[in-house]
């Protein structure tokens, strides 16, 4: 019976059509895109069978560990080292997975329509494949180490992906600068890893669990060390201050952006976290500490700098970074639960944002709200499935977006203090706004290029089904909240019962939080429909009368030209220096100046060859006198 | 009843001078003439010391024997030497051969 | 001084006076008629040191056959009886060298005990016939080598100095 054991056969599926399709995806029929879905649906046709099997086992009501698959690659007992290929299904891995197989199937089918011309058609399909392999590989770890592998495969199809039209100067300045501001978390990430292993003398998780619970690191050291793993989330999950590659990241492909840069791999940090959290939770509180003030900046951050951008796939990019915050600031207060069920809806209401947004993009052409507007008429039912999308991450009751942001409300009301709640409450409030912002300049209104409002048109099926389908998820997953639908679908409970750190957390609906939140998104829709409905006038005259602070939000706070001039005096003299240094100290003269003195030295030698016999009969004699005098001398 | 040591400063008078000579000297055949003085003087060594010191089974004497011989040998060879140098050169002065330098 | 000690700083006189004529004579055919002389002076040397063959050999091979070759040599390759530069640009250096060399050799002989290493008071004498028969028995291998050597030289001489075709 295919069961959890068969876990790994999930990134295997789709690493198989990599290689395939690396290898002889040309030949293929329409350059093998059906191996691409195909190997997707296997994917998660698998995980519902691993699905069942985990809530069978959860019906028997016995202590569930998660179930363990894999091979040992290198042994190498000496070096007190193991490698292992191993894999672990759990709760945790379990929703995740349903996020990354699920929305990967649906983004791989809609690229099918968005990318369809395309010269390099099949190497998209094939780096698509790649990544949903290293992204399953990542989740399912159960050591360290693979874990460390798969996120630099994440990486590494980032980059690939996002340079994908490599040929425009701008997609390759983007790709290289998420790679190079990832590596930066990646190396702390690297560090906390080896710290770990290094006490503990395993990569192993679960071990290391062992290891950490049973005192083994110094409460200084476990402290470092998990601040060093959340560098690398800080990293991956575009966390100020290293969020600055995330909306740059939309160079590349919408569907790239949908699946990559939304659902799955910006949260993979998150799930890092989610993962470790018992580390978190025995270190010393200054940690998680750190985690809510990043995460917290990162959500004030990126809502005031949405609320200014005028490209629609930025907007939707700030709003990504803006869920992260949000997701950091939940694990914060070590709840695993909130963050993991934001995580969970928030998988599809952001995929549907960056799907539907393909659709304006696919059927205009443009991407820019000054040359967008009124497109309801043109597009109606993505215009439909957007909506949803911005009420779901806004927060409006009943979207799904509410629930989850309610329980993080909760969550920060009950470990936190209440500054953080207020913070928060602004912040729902911006993200109100914004999004509503976004919707009204590019559905209604009148139309700002006529030209490309002509030529407007509804995306086609393949492209329009699983925004559809995302919209009607992102707007039911949010009641999986409650005890009594989870038990209806096979659960345990709600989410809370499902996934979370020492103790199930039910659902509680407090009036308090929940007033807090319904109020600041109404509010906040109120004044977008104020500020940008028809003409939007009001919002015209407030960008006038405060030029100063709509430059500053529109430049990010000006946090990239400050990377830059550090890259351009720091980071670019140093190099100078050291290649001045390599080239005159350690090549003109450490090495070209032994070889100089070699030939010099060959050349003054040479003169020794008069060629005349008195000379060289005077050398002789001179050479038997002298040893005859030192014989002398030392024999006497 | 001369002492040994006559004998021994005699042949290091004799192959100083000779030494000289073959530093000193242009033409070719003054240079092998100066060899033959410090050959003459070798011998002189060795007969001093068969006479002297091991006079039994006369190594010195046959030393001294052979020394004239290969040296005779030599001159003519070399001498023969100097002829053809003279011959493609017309020149006997060593200074002048210098063709194997740098 | 004794008889012996007197001819014997005689002959040593020529014969040092001859090496000097050779080395420092301008004209070259005088340089070799005073070879001739050093070479006589070191046969009377070898009569004083009891070896008489040696000394006959000496005069006849030296004083006679080497001579001989050497001024025919200076006849073919004609050198100027006129007094001309003989002495080369080393001069100063080659005085240098010899005059370390003599002082070291000197030093050497002078400071030596030679009584410790069994030297006599006088020398012994040799018979010929004991001289002829040691060299037919113990040196014999030598001896035929240095044969074929002289052959070896003889052969070579003549390869080398021979005329060849329209010379």
């Amino acid at each position: 019976m295919i069961g959890m054991e068969h876990a790994w056969l999930l990134p295997v599926l789709p690493f198989s059509s990599f290689v395939i399709l690396l290898l002889v995806g040309k030949y293929l029929p329409r350059r093998g895109d059906w191996l691409a879905i195909g190997a997707m649906v296997a994917a998660f046709v698998l995980f519902l069978f691993m699905m069942a099997d985990l809530l069978g086992e959860l019906e028997t009501g016995a202590e569930f560990e998660g179930v363990r698959s894999g091979i040992q690659w290198l042994p190498l007992e000496e070096l007190g080292l193991e490698i292992r290929l191993g894999f672990l299904f759990d709760q945790l891995a379990a929703v995740m997975l349903a996020v990354v197989t699920f929305v990967g199937t649906l983004i791989v089918i809609y690229s099918m329509g968005y990318m369809k011309g395309d010269p390099r058609y099949g190497w998209f399909f094939a780096v698509m494949s790649l990544f949903l392999a290293s992204m399953t590989t990542l989740v399912l770890a159960d050591n360290l180490l693979l874990l460390y592998a798969a996120w630099e495969g994440v990486g590494i199809c980032s980059y690939l992906l996002i340079g994908f039209w490599h040929e425009r100067r701008p997609a390759a300045e983007a790709a290289k600068k998420a790679f190079i501001t990832t590596r930066i978390g990646d190396v702390g990430l690297l560090i906390g890893i080896i710290l770990l292993w290094r006490e503990a003398g395993t990569f192993d998780i679960r071990e290391i669990f062992e290891f950490a619970r049973g005192g083994g690191y110094s409460p200084e050291y476990l402290t470092l060390a998990v601040l060093m793993l959340f560098a690398g989330a800080v990293g991956k999950s575009a966390q100020f201050p290293l969020h600055v590659w995330l909306p740059d990241a939309m160079e590349g492909p919408t569907p790239v952006s949908a699946l990559i840069h939304a659902a799955t791999m910006v949260v993979a940090g998150v799930y890092l976290v989610s993962r470790t959290m018992p580390l978190f939770d025995l270190a010393d509180p200054v940690a998680l500490a750190v985690v809510v003030a990043l995460g917290l900046t990162t959500v004030m951050l990126s809502a005031t700098i949405g609320l200014v951008q005028t490209d629609i796939k930025r907007v939707v990019a700030y709003s990504t970074i803006n869920s992260l915050g949000l997701m950091m600031v939940a694990l914060g207060a070590k709840s695993v639960t909130a963050a993991m069920f934001y995580l969970f809806v928030h998988g599809f209401f952001k995929a549907l944002l960056f799907l539907a947004s393909g659709n304006v993009i696919h059927g205009t052409e443009r991407q820019d709200v000054k040359e967008l507007g009124g497109l309801q008429s043109e597009m109606p039912l993505t215009a439909l499935a957007f909506g949803v999308g911005v009420l779901s991450m806004a927060g409006l009751i009943p979207f799904s977006g509410f629930w989850a942001k309610d329980a993080i409300l909760h969550a920060a009301q009950s470990h936190l203090n209440a500054a953080v709640v207020g913070w928060l409450s602004f912040s729902i409030f911006l993200t109100a706004l914004y999004m509503a912002r976004l919707y009204l300049l590019t559905f209604t209104g009148r139309p700002r290029d006529k030209h490309a409002h002509e030529h407007a048109h509804e995306a086609p099926p393949v492209m329009l089904w699983p925004v559809l389908t995302l919209a009607v998820l992102s707007t039911v997953t949010g009641f999986w909240a409650f005890d009594q639908v989870g038990e209806a679908l096979g659960f345990p409970g709600g989410i809370g019962r499902f996934v979370f750190f020492e103790e199930p957390e039910s659902f509680h609906f407090t009036a308090g939080t929940a007033a807090i939140s319904i109020v600041a998104v109404v509010v906040g829709l109120a004044v977008a429909l104020w500020a940008w409905g028809g003409e939007a006038a009001p919002a015209r005259r407030l960008a006038e009368t405060f030029r100063p602070v709509h430059n500053l939000l529109l430049n990010g706070y000006y946090i990239d030209r400050f990377y830059q001039w550090i890259i351009d005096r720091v980071v670019l003299l140093a190099g100078r220096t050291l290649a001045w240094f390599d080239r005159v100290v350690v090549n003109d003269t450490g090495v070209d100046g032994p070889a100089g003195l070699g030939v010099f030295w060959g050349y003054a030698m040479k003169f020794v060859q008069t060629g005349r016999l008195p000379n060289y009969a005077l050398a002789i004699a001179s050479g038997v006198v002298i040893i005859a005098i030192v014989v002398l001398a030392v024999r006497v | 009843m001369i002492p040994l040591e006559h004998f021994l400063v005699l042949g290091a008078i004799l192959f100083s001078l000779g030494v000289y000579g073959v530093l000193a000297r242009r033409n070719a055949v003054l240079i092998i003439m100066s060899v033959e003085l410090m050959l003459a003087a070798v011998s002189i060594n060795f007969v001093a010391f068969a006479g002297y010191i091991a006079p039994e089974e006369f190594r010195g004497l046959v030393f001294a024997l052979f020394v004239i011989t290969i040296a005779a040998a030599e001159v003519g060879l070399a001498l023969a030497i100097v002829l053809r140098l003279f011959r493609n050169r017309t020149t006997s002065n060593v200074d002048e051969v210098d063709t194997l330098r740098w | 001084m004794s008889y012996e000690e007197g001819i014997f700083y005689l002959v040593a006189t020529v014969t040092v006076l001859g090496g000097l004529g050779v080395v420092l004579a301008r004209n070259v055919v005088h340089a070799a008629l005073f070879l001739i002389v050093a070479l006589l002076g070191v046969a009377a040397v070898f009569l004083l040191l009891a070896a008489e063959f040696l000394a006959i050999v000496q005069t006849l091979i030296y004083g006679a056959a080497v001579t001989i070759l050497v001024l025919f040599v200076m006849m073919l390759t004609r050198v100027r009886d006129v007094p001309q530069a003989v002495d080369g640009p080393q001069k100063p250096l080659a005085f240098v060298v010899g005059a370390a060399l003599l002082g070291v050799l000197v030093l050497a002989a002078v400071s030596t005990d030679w009584g410790a290493l069994g030297a006599r008071e006088s020398v012994q004498l040799v018979p010929l016939r004991d001289l002829g028969s040691s060299l037919f028995r113990f040196w014999v291998v030598p001896f035929i080598l240095v044969a074929l050597v002289l052959d070896v030289a003889m052969a070579g001489a003549i390869i080398l100095a021979r005329s060849e075709e329209g010379e």
